[in-house]
């Protein structure tokens, strides 16, 4: 596909996932699996889009949960950004993923302005409610926050793609080995911060030991994530009646 | 319903199975769209109400503004377990157009009392351990360049979620506030969350396991001309002790300052930078 048909699309899909039109179907969209799918679709290259992404999606895999909607880092924005370049450039997971990371810090502020922005339908809806107009309590709520969603989020992922190809492939060939390395360590360590987040968000200490039962299970008995799943819903209903004793 | 026996000039006004599949629908497409910092989800619950308002309070346009109005206060949940605050909230309100005495303060603290244990419930199961329980099975066929790898998560979790949704309103709907209340009368609620807790507790300690990979390269030469390889000597302590502390310090960072994502990606980026240079990490 043209550079041009590539970096319009990614626009477009960074738009509409980020619209979260349909709850958890659009928090999938966002994810840099789905996004590879999409890359792989339009370029042609399945196998490498895939690859990529999967490399992208392990830095991401902390910040699925975002209590409060509130994102610490955007794995859309990273991935219609990182993964096509790194498509068509022919660059490696780890340098798609060096790439990514900074491009997910900055999609923390385009949500913040857009739920900034929102406010003002709400008090659309305010007055659609006073003269009884559901059709603009509809609009205020589907249509209004789509449009300024394409203004605010379409020009930044086509811009990057637009004009990033050819930046990163000069960039990419003067890039010293540690700096390339430093992005592989920065991937190594960002899933933690979800992680961090969601312990924090659970915000009970006295659970911090169940947290170890998973780790250990992991580090030293090599136990797949679905067996750990398993295991946590036994010991969930095991400890259930804890939550009566509890502060009460 | 009561009522409706000693005054017999009320006639009943049902909802139909239409009105919850809509607002059902109208829910958990926009639940996230207009969320804004001012009053977050309250503008898409309002909008999932309409249908079931119009059909209630079809004769009484003061009746359907002061719905509209109600249904217009600060809201917000996790839109998938949330979905039974619907129902109840459709409950309430079938039955307020019917006679009962509900006041708005009933039903909005019915809502406000649920949003925040229901929220908690959503996010520890739904996003922190389904959905990463989901991607990180079809990881594999991905990094193997499989299109499953992308089809697979994005068919898997919607309808999962959907469907639990759907189930959710449906019958909270037709339990009612009832049901609800003695729940968290009788602490099943609270040993709901518990147990969403521990499971979640327990995913995060795999998933930080699996996916933070730090380690460090460092080799010290020591004199006879052997050399240690501080990783091995790390293993043997406690293995995985570095995506351990990297977890922790930032746990332990925003626990003492609060959410400061800013400062916490700068330092990850600084000791990423700097270790890598040195040749510590």
């Amino acid at each position: 596909m043209h550079a041009v048909g590539l970096s319009i699309a990614m626009g477009l899909y960074f738009w509409f996932a980020n619209l979260r039109f349909g709850y958890t179907f659009s928090g999938m969209l966002k994810q840099p699996l789905s996004v590879a799918l999409v890359v792989g679709l339009l370029t042609g290259k399945m196998a490498d889009a895939m690859t990529i992404g999967a490399g992208v999606q392990l830095m991401f895999l902390g910040v699925t949960s975002t209590p409060g909607g509130n994102v610490p880092n955007d794995p859309a924005l990273a991935g219609t950004i990182a993964i096509p370049i790194a498509v068509v450039v022919g660059l490696s997971a780890q340098a798609a993923v060096a790439l990514a990371v900074p491009f997910g810090v900055l999609g923390v502020f385009l949500d913040q302005l857009r739920r900034t922005i929102n406010a003002t339908w709400v008090h659309m809806a305010d007055n659609d409610a006073e003269k009884l107009n559901y059709r603009g309590i509809y609009l205020a709520a589907f249509l209004y926050p789509a449009i300024m969603g394409l203004i605010i989020r379409f020009p930044v992922v086509f811009a990057a793609n637009y004009f990033g190809q050819g930046a990163v492939q000069s960039l990419i060939s003067i890039i010293p080995q540690w700096l390339m390395h430093g992005f592989e360590v920065m991937g190594a360590i960002l899933p933690a911060l979800g992680f961090a987040l969601t312990i924090s968000v659970i915000g009970k200490k006295t659970l911090l030991p169940y947290f170890l039962i998973g780790f250990i299970a992991v580090m030293y008995f090599k136990a797949d994530i679905m067996a750990i799943a398993v295991i946590g819903t036994c010991i969930a209903f095991l400890v259930r009646n804890n939550a009566l004793k509890e502060e009460a | 319903m009561e009522n409706t026996e000693t005054k017999p000039e009320v006639k009943t006004n049902k909802l139909s199975k239409k009105e919850v599949n809509k607002a059902f629908w109208i829910y958990q497409l926009g639940c996230e769209e207009s969320n804004s910092y001012e009053r977050l989800q309250s503008l898409i619950f309002c909008a999932s109400m309409i249908p079931a308002i119009k059909k209630l309070y079809t004769h009484d346009e003061d009746a359907q503004k002061d719905a509209l109005k109600r249904h217009l206060v600060f809201f917000n949940t996790e839109g998938t377990i949330g979905a039974s605050i619907q129902g109840i909230a459709l409950a309430m309100e079938e039955e307020k157009a019917n006679g009962a005495e509900i006041s708005d303060s009933a039903i909005t603290s019915i809502k406000t009392g649920l949003m925040g244990p229901l929220a908690g419930i959503g996010d520890s199961v739904i996003w922190a351990a389904l959905m990463p329980i989901i991607i990180s099975i079809f990881i594999p066929m991905a990094k193997q360049g499989s299109a499953l790898g992308g089809v697979g998560p994005l068919v898997i979790y919607t309808i999962v979620t959907m469907y639990i949704s759907y189930l959710l309103i449906k019958r909270s709907y037709r339990l009612g506030k009832a049901s609800i209340t003695s729940l968290l009368q009788n602490g099943m609620i609270k040993q709901v969350i518990y147990g969403a807790n521990v499971l979640g507790m327990m995913m995060m300690g795999a998933l930080s396991a699996s996916y933070v990979t730090v380690s460090t390269p460092l080799k010290l030469h020591v004199s006879g001309g052997s050399t240690i390889v501080l990783q091995t000597i790390l293993d043997s302590m406690f293995k995985g002790v570095l995506p351990l502390l990297a977890v922790f310090s930032i746990y332990w960072f925003m626990e003492k300052k609060g959410p400061r994502y800013g400062i916490i990606i700068g330092s990850i980026i600084v000791i990423s930078l700097v270790g890598s240079f040195f040749g510590i990490l």
